[in-house]
């Protein structure tokens, strides 16, 4: 293998050996599957989709498949990095315009794009969270290219209001020749379908899930003498804190051992601040601010109760940690989050101070008579409901079955535009997609795919990673011997 | 798959029987369509269309009565008597349709009538010569935007008070306007008429359309006549134009709108954001 790397690396490889290489790894891709994962969320910068993209690549990697993620360059973090398992990531130099997302012009990225599809000898391009304008430029250079396709959405959105308008016109646009597409709730889907006008059959429901070894309960760090409600949330309007400003004094008042704990930054904290400072709540408010990844379980593990205002959520990972955490789950009954959590597990409320405050009374008394059950089984219940492993296996599935279908032709993907969607974006677009199509081919002929240097696996059935550290390990044995 | 007793509960936890992309009959069951959607009668909008209307009219008032005064053929003295009578009757029909003074007294009104008219008349020497180094076009340019955007940013929904962007753009026009008048006296009369037409008549409009709802058409179809009469004398086919487009806004524009009520497809479901409809601000006042 370490041969194999000096030529790959140093020397272009003589046609000949591409074609061989590529002609295996055909036939050995029966099962196995190069992915490229494509969104502008990836780590450093901290979130749902993010840590999604993580797990899951981490579990695909562990069932065989090569996996390599394309975002764009975070600071100085740019080029090719390597995170655990060989999993490969590629930070793009692609300008940043609004919310970490990048700007769109369906051409600009193609030729970055290309290299990393070709010097990956990528079969699937998965792209996630309908925010990233890289994860739909990829979408749509993938197809030019004739690439088998796969979308994540991670988000609700609305139908009233101009914004969503113009952003459903252009997911129907994005999604309308993608070969499948998942969803993260049931709710979920039903958003989706509607939005991007789509078959429901191509559409898949598959949950996110929690790592239960990451959030695991820890009684001794609470303080019994008082009730704790553990709030981690990004301070925004649409994760509800006005609401949380309602019920703090309402209850604060009722019960005189209640505290509560705040997680998270943005630009509601002023409110959070504005009753604290009010009601004179200092040492029974606690704001902490913006919490690392890592900080979010210590964090949890002091409270009795989590509290979740949202009022969207697509799925809501924060309460499944809460509950894998061994707390009592209060949260608004809003988007999909009744579909996670099993009824006793969870307390669903309207959202609006009366009923958020209802609820979280029900808790407390129940908290206060000693009849939840320990955190330790509700640990172990949660443990159960979601896996990444899980998650892992059921996307391989839909990538079993998206690699069986072919990629509609150029003719034949500009007949899907214009009939699916309207006469004016499907023209404008199919036009775009004949010009994406000849830039495609000025890029072929400048640099033909011959030419570019296949990379080595960092994962996958011919990943270098392990090959090297077993043959080392062989080398060393037969030294030892 | 789909077949035998298990039902496909609408939860993501735990194994389903079913395939990933599988679809049951309840997919979109939760779908609404046009919640809370009232339909609208075409005679009720014609009647708040005609606000619209009434106030395009009284820009042209205006320009009518700038361009007589401009032109010699009103002298500014008759303006003015013109514009005392007028505010009389508008005060006394505003006091007659009560709904309250507002905690002011007639005192207090007087008072602030009389500053007003001292400072404009003191000032429209000033004013006079205030755009004497801008080119007449630019004025008159400059004065016909300020007019479009005070028609644009009209507040139609509730006149009273007037909307302090459409109110400053009228009165920015009506100076340009005014400062382009042979004499100080002509300017004085012209801006006594501007308040009249865009700060006062809105107020007693809104008025007329809460106390006497019946009479708020006829007052509405009353300025687009006089705006129509008025441009006729000037420029006839300009109050043809004129005539034309309200015809348009009060009768065809509403027609439209009710037509197309019929297509009106608002979707609703559990994906949509949950709205705060208490008011929260109580827990911080």
């Amino acid at each position: 293998c370490g041969v194999l790397l000096t030529t790959a690396t140093f020397a272009p490889p003589t046609p000949a050996l591409v074609r061989s290489h590529r002609a295996t790894a055909r036939a050995a891709g029966s099962g196995r599957h190069r992915i490229c994962m494509v969104s502008d969320f990836f780590y450093p910068n901290m979130g749902g989709v993010e840590s999604h993209i993580y797990q899951l690549s981490q579990c695909l990697v562990e069932q065989g498949h090569k996996v390599v993620i394309a975002t764009h360059a975070y600071g100085d973090r740019r080029g090719v990095r390597y995170l655990t398992r060989g999993l490969k990531v590629y930070y793009l130099p692609l300008q940043v315009m609004y919310n970490q997302s990048t700007s769109t012009t369906c051409f600009h990225s193609l030729p970055l794009l290309r290299c990393v599809f070709v010097r990956e000898r990528i079969t699937v391009v998965h792209a996630h969270s309908s925010f990233s304008a890289m994860a739909h430029d990829a979408l749509f250079h993938a197809k030019t290219m004739g690439l088998n396709t796969v979308f994540t959405d991670h988000s609700l959105f609305g139908f009233a209001d101009v914004s969503s308008v113009l952003t459903n016109k252009l997911l129907t646009v994005s999604l309308c020749d993608t070969n499948h597409i998942i969803c993260v709730s049931y709710t979920s889907k039903e958003n989706t379908v509607l939005r991007a006008g789509l078959d429901p059959e191509i559409v898949s429901v598959i949950p996110n899930a929690v790592d239960p070894t990451e959030f695991t309960p820890d009684p001794g760090r609470r303080d019994d003498s008082k009730i704790t409600v553990v709030v981690v949330s990004r301070l925004v309007y649409r994760k509800g804190i006005d609401l949380l400003g309602g019920i703090i004094p309402e209850l604060c008042a009722k019960h005189p051992d209640l505290c509560f704990l705040i997680g998270g930054e943005g630009p509601k904290r002023i409110v959070l601040e504005e009753v604290r400072e009010k009601y004179q709540l200092h040492d029974r408010v606690r704001l902490l601010g913006a919490l690392d990844h890592k900080d979010v379980r210590d964090v949890l593990v002091q409270g009795h109760i989590f509290l979740n205002t949202s009022l969207t959520e697509a799925f809501c990972m924060a309460i499944v940690e809460g509950a894998s955490c061994g707390l009592q789950v209060v949260s608004t009954c809003v988007g999909g989050i009744p579909e996670v959590l099993p009824d006793e597990m969870v307390t669903l409320c309207e959202p609006t101070v009366r009923s958020l405050c209802d609820g979280l009374e029900i808790v407390i008394a129940r908290q206060r008579s000693g009849s939840v059950p320990s955190p330790a089984s509700i640990h172990r219940r949660v443990e159960t409901l979601y896996t990444w492993r899980n998650v892992a296996e059921r996307t391989e599935k839909v990538y079993n079955r998206v690699s069986g279908q072919e990629v509609l032709s150029l003719d034949r993907r500009l007949t899907r535009l214009t009939s699916h969607c309207g006469s004016v974006a499907g023209a404008i677009f199919a036009f775009i997609a004949v010009l994406n199509y000849l830039f495609l081919l000025l890029l072929q002929w400048l640099i033909p795919d011959d030419v570019i240097d296949i990379a080595i696996d960092g994962s996958g059935p011919q990943s270098c990673w392990t090959q090297t550290s077993s043959k080392k390990g062989k080398r060393k044995a037969n030294q030892i011997l | 798959p789909p077949c035998g007793p298990v039902e496909n509960k609408k939860v993501l936890y735990g194994r389903q029987p079913y395939p990933d992309n599988y679809v049951d009959r309840r997919f979109l069951a939760e779908l609404r369509r046009n919640v809370g959607v009232q339909q609208l009668r075409y005679w009720s909008v014609a009647r708040e269309a005609g606000l619209v209307g009434q106030q395009v009219s009284c820009v042209a008032v205006f320009v009518a009565l700038w361009s007589s005064l401009d032109g010699g053929a009103l002298p500014p003295a008759a303006l003015l008597w013109g514009g005392l009578l007028a505010a009389l009757l508008g005060y006394g029909l505003h006091g007659a349709l009560g709904g309250g003074t507002g905690g002011r007294t007639r005192w207090a009104d007087l008072q602030s009538a009389a500053i007003f008219l001292a400072f404009t008349f003191g000032f429209s020497p000033v004013l006079k010569t205030l755009t004497e180094s801008v080119s007449t076009d630019t004025v008159y340019a400059m004065s016909a935007l300020m007019l479009l955007a005070h028609l644009l940013f009209f507040p139609y929904a509730r006149p009273s008070p007037p909307g302090s962007l459409s109110l400053n753009a009228a009165l920015f026009g009506s100076v340009c306007l005014a400062s382009r008048l042979p004499g100080a006296l002509h300017a004085f009369a012209m801006l006594t008429w501007a308040l009249l037409l865009f700060a006062l008549w809105p107020c007693l409009l809104q008025r007329l359309r809460d106390r006497a709802p019946r009479a708020f058409p006829w007052a509405a179809a009353l300025v687009s006549l006089a705006g129509v009469g008025g441009l006729s004398g000037l420029w006839p086919g300009g109050s043809v134009l004129l005539l034309l487009t309200l015809l348009a806004l009060t009768l065809a524009c509403p027609l439209l709108l009710v037509r197309l009520q019929r297509h009106k497809d608002n979707i609703h479901g559990p994906w949509d954001e949950a709205e705060i409809r208490e008011d929260l601000s109580r827990f911080l006042d």
